[in-house]
């Protein structure tokens, strides 16, 4: 057979995002592929050390649509350690409802994508449906269900009341008995499995050698997690159980979502029910003294890293961003190689592909 | 003459099977829509796509043969309206002869051909990678439809729909002595229709558009008009098959039966749509030719044992 080349991208009914793959093949089977990047990059770095620090919080919501919150999160917490300033426990907490909610809407979101990709239209419709009440609550206690200007340097811009808490704990409540039903179909249903089951497998020695992060990693078994390996508050006190599978394959990496997702939601619950009164937020000088700083958040696909350099003035100096999907990305071409194209959108979904992360 | 145009263009041939057909389309994205937690387009959805498609301007890439590529949809429709109306409809048949059925499955055969044609001729990478697949497919499920549809045949001893018809006038529908072969022609002909989970050629995640990537226009429109036009088809020469007719000599009845069981069918087709992931084309060509094949075996060699 002749091999031929097929373009997967910029514009691809595959792609949420632009991304260029190409992609070499001979009938049905995939011999390799290569990457191109850059596509959405936005100079964010450099946009950063032009702006002063409260700006910034702004601009690095923006850098995704659906992880922006931790990006806030990560950032905030590190001007904070420059600051040296006491963050209010319970600004800490809120943080964390956000940042799980986070988690699970983003994983509800994958899942969906990945039912679309292998023609299970109705776990898409139902996952998407169910994530909505992930959104809700967000849009409740923030305003925004994509960008939801919830943090701040010292703290974080909303409060909840006893109505805000209770509607939470239903939408939860009902999330849990909905992530159980889709758990129980993706378990079960013959098609699926037989889709994702034994495709692209990852080792383990693969994933500490391109260095990936996050549920990719735990899929494979190397078991990663920031907010228990270097936890910024409450995840110190917070009790969690991280999730790992040991196969590796499309089907483990379908799974550690979906059970991380569960784990998440009993966070919640433990978040609502562990959370601390007091102030949400305290008054921190505009300046920040020179030094540096390097924070590690999970994100929720992966370890988050933020670089951060004061001189001394309002602006920060240098901040670099290495995002979980950057590392995935390396791994894709390995993945592009003995499978069928009909794999292309499990593997390419498997990675849970965030290009404007990735890209900046 | 006046007849026979009448039969041609208005019952049972052009206008009864176009609207049937946008019907079909109709029925299938509501009731989808009602799996999926959706509301669902409006009934006249598919008559607009397909007003707004034929007024669209009509491109194909530069190089392909355009005279062909116009020739293939029309080509396809016109065996899938030949293979209507031969198909008897609530028990009205106008040209029955002893031998449509094998007329009627050749002619349905001819627009999965002309996918593949269109996908080859088409000269990008994903139609190819869609024509290949169609073809790839048409061999996995094609056997044991035609299988499946030899079973009543060899039941009634006769190889006109009608024939089968009138053979379960009296013994009773068939898929009551070939619940299998039931099943296996219901497999088939979601196969044949590229239908949801037997969408393999035509895979939007995987080759955009299938065959029809470079289709645009009036030439888009046919092809989705010849495909709903072909399910219709489908279910009526299923329902005729297997389903048979009840003792009802009062057509209204009849009709009425006929309608039921349309909807009964179609509802079967849009669940399977809903509940099952898309197989790939190699496990696809494993069940066809593991399971499906010597499933149909089984029971075309139970019905003939049961005859003798």
């Amino acid at each position: 057979m002749t091999k031929i080349s097929i373009p997967i991208g910029p514009q691809h009914p595959l792609l949420k995002e632009p991304l260029s793959m190409k992609v070499d093949i001979s009938g049905e089977r995939v011999l390799g592929g290569s990457l191109r990047l850059g596509y959405v990059h936005r100079g964010i770095e450099r946009l950063a050390q032009k702006r002063n620090y409260v700006q910034n919080v702004h601009l690095i919501e923006r850098i995704c649509g659906i992880c922006s919150h931790i990006h806030t999160t990560t950032y905030c917490h590190g001007v904070e350690s420059l600051l040296k300033v006491e963050v209010p426990m319970r600004a800490y907490y809120l943080r964390a409802l956000m940042c799980e909610l986070e988690r699970i809407h983003s994983h509800l979101l994958w899942l969906g994508i990945l039912a679309k990709h292998v023609g299970l239209d109705t776990i898409f419709m139902h996952v998407w449906h169910d994530r909505e009440l992930a959104l809700d609550i967000m849009e409740e206690i923030t305003g925004g269900r994509v960008l939801h200007g919830a943090n701040q340097i010292g703290g974080v811009r909303f409060e909840l009341d006893e109505a805000q808490v209770a509607m939470i704990r239903a939408g939860v409540e009902k999330l849990h008995t909905q992530v159980e039903g889709v758990l129980d179909v993706i378990e079960n249903e013959p098609a699926l499995i037989a889709r994702t089951r034994g495709v692209a497998p990852v080792s383990a020695d693969m994933i500490k050698k391109y260095c990936v992060v996050g549920p990719i990693a735990r899929a494979s078994g190397v078991d990663v997690d920031m907010r228990r390996d270097n936890p910024i508050p409450p995840y110190d006190q917070m009790e969690f159980s991280v999730v790992t599978l040991p196969d590796g394959d499309a089907l483990a990496r379908t799974l550690v979502r979906v059970y991380e997702t569960r784990e998440s939601i009993l966070l919640c619950e433990r978040i609502l029910r562990d959370i601390p009164d007091g102030p949400v937020s305290t008054r921190v000088p505009r300046k920040v003294p020179a030094g540096e700083v390097i924070v590690r958040s999970e994100a929720p696909r992966g370890e988050l890293f933020y670089y951060l350099r004061s001189d001394g003035t309002d602006k920060p100096a240098r901040l670099k961003i290495r995002t979980p999907t950057l590392a995935a990305l390396c791994l894709l071409p390995e993945q592009m190689s003995a499978i069928q194209v009909a794999d292309i959108p499990v593997v390419l979904a498997g990675v849970d592909l965030c290009v404007a992360c990735a890209d900046r | 003459m006046i007849e026979g145009l009448f039969y041609l263009l208005l019952f049972p041939g052009l206008v009864f099977q176009v609207v049937c057909g946008l019907a079909y389309e109709w029925l299938d994205r509501k009731l989808l829509a009602l799996f999926q937690r959706r509301v669902g387009p409006p009934w006249y959805q598919p008559l607009v796509d397909m007003i707004k498609l034929f007024s669209k301007e009509d491109l194909l890439p530069e190089g392909v043969n355009e005279r062909i590529a116009g020739l293939l949809p029309l080509l396809s429709l016109s065996s899938v309206l030949t293979a209507g109306l031969y198909v008897p409809i609530a028990g009205f048949s106008l040209y029955a002869f002893e031998g449509d059925l094998i007329v009627i499955s050749f002619l349905m055969s001819i627009p999965t051909l002309a996918y593949y044609m269109a996908g080859i001729l088409s000269k990008g990478i994903y139609s190819l990678l869609g024509g290949g697949r169609s073809l790839l497919q048409y061999f996995s499920y094609e056997v044991p439809f035609l299988i499946s549809l030899i079973g009543p045949a060899v039941m009634a001893g006769s190889w006109s729909v009608e024939g089968i018809m009138t053979s379960q006038y009296l013994l009773g529908p068939f898929i009551l002595y070939q619940p299998l072969g039931f099943i296996l022609a219901f497999v088939g002909l979601i196969g044949k229709l590229k239908r949801d989970p037997l969408d393999i050629p035509s895979a939007s995640s995987e080759v955009v558009g299938g065959s029809l990537t470079e289709y645009t226009g009036s030439k888009l429109a046919l092809w989705h008009l010849v495909m709903n036009m072909q399910a219709v088809v489908g279910i009526f020469l299923l329902i005729n098959l297997y389903l048979g007719r009840s003792g009802m000599s009062n057509p209204i009845i009849a009709i009425i039966i006929f309608i039921v069981e349309c909807m009964v069918i179609m509802g079967m087709l849009s669940a399977t749509s809903a509940v099952f992931a898309r197989l790939r084309i190699d496990q696809l060509a494993g069940v066809g030719w593991r399971i499906l094949v010597p499933l149909a075996l089984a029971q075309l060699a139970f019905v003939i044992l049961m005859g003798v």
